[in-house]
């Protein structure tokens, strides 16, 4: 058997992702390599307030760390799903849940059904009366899934809300304490083998040189090894995604610490708004070749709930991805490897996944091409799917009120997108698959909140009577609506859980 | 809302074999209100899916999704329970192995089970992989769960597939489908009638001139695909890499009935022996270029039935999709063909176009059924990729696909199994033929770094302990069988 040496993994960048790849790979692999983080504190971190996916659990759980604590560190609140809001038509409202429509069970999916009684003219509220975790989400309440299946309250799931600034140094406490070191410094030169081209080592501004087997760039959009250096090709998908620009401003939380992000289209682009303990998270993301920065500003200060707690800053990006996350000696992690807005919440989830692949496909001193090709597949097709899902919300829209809603409504999308649109459209099925972000319930609650509706459904749909179907929703609601009437409150369970240090 | 799409409210499916009485039920049971008329016509010799009795353990899900018990679709039909195939030969020097369906190990540690085992074979201290397989000692032992029974660890969740008797099963599945509502024709397709406008199938013609119209046509009728075929001949051919061409299998005196198929690769191909309590079946799968039939027959006395491996890229055309061998021929190593054909069915259930049969719902159709087959190929195939023996027969010449060239890529570098949408077999099975044959990974999980070699070898030794207590508390096949058949006559 071929030995495995110790390699040395230096990270270059201390952000989230830069601390969550340190973390991880020191708690996971302790007799595979030695973790040597750089940052500059000069340069700072991207983090506005990070909204996640339910699979962050499974992150932090892994490296065994504990949900109070940690919540109460970075201020978190839950968050069951992301209310859309003005999408479809201006006035339009509905949660993309984290959690199923009907019990999801069954070889017919629900929506099937919905359908079924649309078309024969049965009067429905919203698909997401059926929904457990939009109805708890509605009602600001919050308590754990149920771990009996056969109850409504299980049928969902939940991610975080919280401060992205106080999560890296909250990953650093704990890498550090696992034996990865950190160095403080600006990297001015990248060393490469003159031979095979891979990285043998980052000089530091002061002339140090920290030499290393594997690269993790988490630089951020700077790129550092990914792109200056090794010049890896990226992928420009502002075609589909023309917003470049955010602006973030963080204000008083006037209203309900709410268990869910809002996403509220706005003229050129949309607004977020995540609540946190201490206070709420605010940015307008939006297309600079519609709008100016200024305008945006505006628009944002005069849409926020509460007194500003800042002054607005703006961030610049493009939508797209490195053709290879993963080239020579250097693995690419967060926003070096590509940037998807955060619309679905899908940064630190794309980090989670480049992690997770990188641990499993951890290299020998010499990294194999098979080794790469792995890990770039399986990072591109989170990519590519997490796209698709992403144009729809601007696509499937009926709005006409601007330039930046004509130009999304009226353009070209990928052939993979239309297909998927169509196969909606015509029999409300969901294309399937089973890796990815985003499965059958995320698709059904963007087409249906975004007035996308089904011609056809699937014709097992037509086996029950359509009363004893009225019947069974109608059970479905009540039995939704007595679970969710037995939980609390989201912030009364928040203040016994996990509240936040009160010197912070 | 646009207007709904016109449901399809009648289906022809021809061929009387298994495959079609398994369409024509499953269509008539599970899509409501749907018209369902078999043209039965007696399937060719060389439909592999109406012929072979042995299935893998999705039949029994078949099976569960028709309303049928296992009393009447197994025992009342002539029919027994299966675990698994022993291979022998296939890898010089290596003692054979079992390919059982069912977990190999329990996961322990911070790595998979197999990287715990490749880990100690690579410094040659591991016992038999088959060994950590709870179904695969059962089935060697010649012992079987009895049916209906949920055992506890480490016997739990194992799942059985089929030995039928095929005659039997053909004719329990044609009473279900009469009394479910399914128009019944004889006789044989003469003429298929293409509808001018759309060149969509409008009719068949059969020879005594009934005229057979309906909304969809599922051609079950072998390999020819006399319905399908019509629209158009496209055909991907696998001869390159699957060389088998010709078999021949023949009934015997009954011998002790085993759980266990036995399958032996000889120079030219492949024999099997499948012993149950009805009686022993042998057969012999070959490559006509490199044994003569003659030679064969000498083996086994039975007809030799010639078949060309491959598959049709589009099963589903216009408004006619093709299942079992109209759709797909392969030899039946491992037992696929049956599997094939009822996840075809399970397919066109689930996907139900409407009449018009849109492109992209046929598309998607075709997607899926597409990537299911081609991974049921690169499953057969890898035991030939992977097998070590001196004679031409076995010399693979042609470059292998590339999926299965990336997964072997992978596999053969760490360990890893890649995840295919579609994929029939679970990870476990392609880790009992990689395995079983000795093609062990470079390296291991990473992550299996934190626990020691020692923990792991005591605990794959207890595991197999455990395994080794427990197996005498099963009964015997025949033992099973008898006492199976005494309950159901009561």
């Amino acid at each position: 058997m071929e030995t495995a040496e110790r390699q040395r993994v230096v990270v270059v960048g201390g952000g989230t992702s830069g601390w969550m790849t340190a973390a991880a790979l020191a708690r996971l692999l302790p007799e595979r390599c030695d973790v040597h983080l750089i940052e500059s504190e000069a340069i700072g971190i991207i983090g506005v307030g990070e909204a996640t996916l339910p699979h962050i659990r499974a992150f932090n759980e892994r490296l065994g760390i504990v949900e109070a604590d940690f919540m109460a560190t970075t201020r978190a609140t839950f968050k069951l799903g992301i209310e859309f809001r003005d999408w479809g038509r201006i006035g339009d409202s509905y949660i993309h849940p984290f959690g199923t429509f009907g019990r999801g069970t069954g070889d017919v999916q629900f929506h099937h059904y919905y359908a079924r009684l649309l078309h024969a003219g049965v009067k429905l509220p919203p698909i997401e009366a059926f929904s457990m975790a939009c109805t708890l989400a509605r009602t600001n309440r919050f308590a754990p899934p149920a771990t009996d299946a056969r109850q409504i309250a299980s049928t969902f799931g939940y991610a975080y809300q919280f401060d992205a600034v106080a999560f890296a140094p909250y990953l650093r406490r704990f890498a550090e304490a696992l034996g990865a070191r950190r160095s403080e410094g600006r990297i001015v030169d990248v060393d490469r083998d003159g031979e095979s081209g891979d990285v043998n080592a980052v000089v530091l501004e002061d002339g140090r040189r920290i030499e290393g087997d594997l690269f993790v760039d988490c630089s951020g959009f700077a790129a550092l090894l990914i792109g200056k250096a090794l010049g890896e090709p990226f992928q420009d998908w502002s075609r589909w995604l023309p917003a470049d620009r955010a602006v973030a401003l963080p204000c008083r939380t006037e209203t309900a610490v709410t268990p869910f992000t809002s996403a509220v289209a706005m003229p050129s682009g949309w607004r977020w708004r995540i609540p946190l303990q201490h206070r709420t998270g605010n940015g307008y993301v939006f297309a600079s070749s519609f709008a100016s920065e200024d305008i945006a500003a505006d628009a944002l200060t005069a849409a926020v709930e509460g007194t500003p707690l800042a002054t607005p800053r703006v961030l610049k990006f493009t939508a797209g991805r490195r053709e290879r996350a993963w080239a020579h000696n250097v693995v690419a992690i967060g926003l070096a490897g590509g940037f998807l807005e955060p619309l679905e919440s899908t940064s630190l989830y794309l980090v989670q996944q480049g992690i997770t692949a990188l641990v499993e496909l951890f290299p020998e001193r010499r990294a194999s091409s098979v080794d790469r090709d792995e890990f770039n597949r399986i990072v591109n097709m989170e990519y590519d799917r997490v796209r698709d899902f992403l144009i729809l919300h601007y696509h499937a829209t009926e709005r006409d009120d601007s330039e930046f809603w004509n130009y999304v409504r009226t353009m070209p999308i990928p052939d993979s997108l239309a297909e998927k649109m169509e196969l909606f459209r015509r029999r409300g099925r969901i294309v399937k698959y089973r890796e990815g972000a985003f499965l059958d319930a995320s698709w059904v609650s963007v087409y249906l909140g975004q007035r996308v509706m089904p011609s056809g459904y699937d014709p097992r749909a037509t086996g029950p009577s359509i009363d004893s179907l009225v019947a069974g929703m109608e059970q479905m609601q009540a039995e939704i609506g007595a679970a969710v009437g037995a939980m609390p409150d989201h912030r009364s369970y928040l203040a016994d859980y996990c509240p936040m240090p009160v010197a912070a | 809302m646009t207007d709904l799409d016109e449901p399809i409210r009648s289906v022809v499916v021809v061929g009387g074999g298994i495959v079609g009485w398994s369409a024509a039920v499953a269509l008539r049971r599970r899509v409501p209100g749907l018209a369902v008329t078999i043209v039965a016509t007696d399937p060719p010799a060389n439909a592999l899916a109406d012929r072979m009795a042995q299935t893998l353990p999705s039949t029994v899900g078949f099976h569960d999704d028709l309303g049928l018990r296992e009393d009447d679709a197994v025992l009342r039909a002539g029919g027994t329970w299966r675990l698994g195939t022993l291979f022998e030969g296939w890898a010089e020097g290596l003692p054979g192995y079992v390919h059982a369906y069912g977990h190999y190990g329990q996961p322990f540690g911070t790595a998979s089970f197999h990287h715990h085992w490749v880990r100690a074979a690579q410094v040659g201290s591991a016992a038999a992989f088959d060994e950590h397989s709870p179904a695969a000692v059962l089935a060697r032992a010649g012992r079987i769960v009895p049916v209906g029974v949920e055992p506890e660890a480490p016997f739990a969740g194992m799942q059985p597939g089929l030995v039928l008797d095929v005659g039997r099963y053909r004719a329990m599945l044609a009473a279900f489908g009469r009394h479910l509502g399914v128009t019944v024709h004889d006789g044989e397709v003469a003429e298929v009638r293409l509808r001018g406008e759309d060149g969509f199938v409008e009719a068949v013609v059969l020879r005594d001139g009934s005229e057979i119209g309906g909304d969809l046509f599922v051609d079950a009728a072998g390999p020819a695909g006399i319905v399908r075929g019509r629209i158009d001949a496209v055909r991907e051919d696998w001869s390159r890499w699957l060389r088998c061409d010709r078999l021949v299998q023949a009934e015997g005196a009954a011998a002790v009935p085993s759980p266990l198929d036995r399958v032996v690769a000889q120079e030219a191909g492949w024999q099997w022996t499948t012993s149950t309590p009805g009686g022993t079946v042998r057969g012999l799968c070959f490559a006509s270029g490199l044994l003569a039939e003659d030679e064969a027959r000498a083996q086994i006395a039975g007809d030799v039935v010639a078949f060309e491996q491959g598959t049709r890229p589009n099963a589903w055309a216009r408004n006619c999709v093709a299942i079992g061998d109209a759709a797909t021929v392969i030899e039946p190593l491992d037992w696929t063909n049956l599997h094939l054909a009822q996840s075809g069915i399970d397919r066109i259930v689930s996907m139900m176009p409407g009449r018009a049969c849109h492109p992209l719902e046929i598309a998607d159709y075709n997607r899926q059924a597409a990537a299911e087959v081609v991974r049921v190929r690169d499953f057969v195939l890898c035991h030939y990729a992977t097998a070590r023996r001196p004679e031409p027969f076995w010399q693979m010449s042609a470059d292998l696909p590339a999926s299965l060239t990336s997964t072997l890529a992978l596999f053969a570098e760490r360990g890893r199994l890649r995840f295919f949408e579609e994929e029939t077999f679970a990870r476990d099975d392609w880790l009992a033929v990689l395995l079983g044959q000795g093609f062990l990974p470079h390296r291991t999980d990473p992550l299996i770094g934190a626990t020691p070699p020692d923990r792991s070898d005591a605990a794959m030794a207890g595991y197999r302990a455990a395994i080794a207590r427990g197996i005498s508390r099963f009964p015997t096949a025949a033992d099973h069988h008898a006492a199976q058949m005494k309950r159901i006559a009561r």
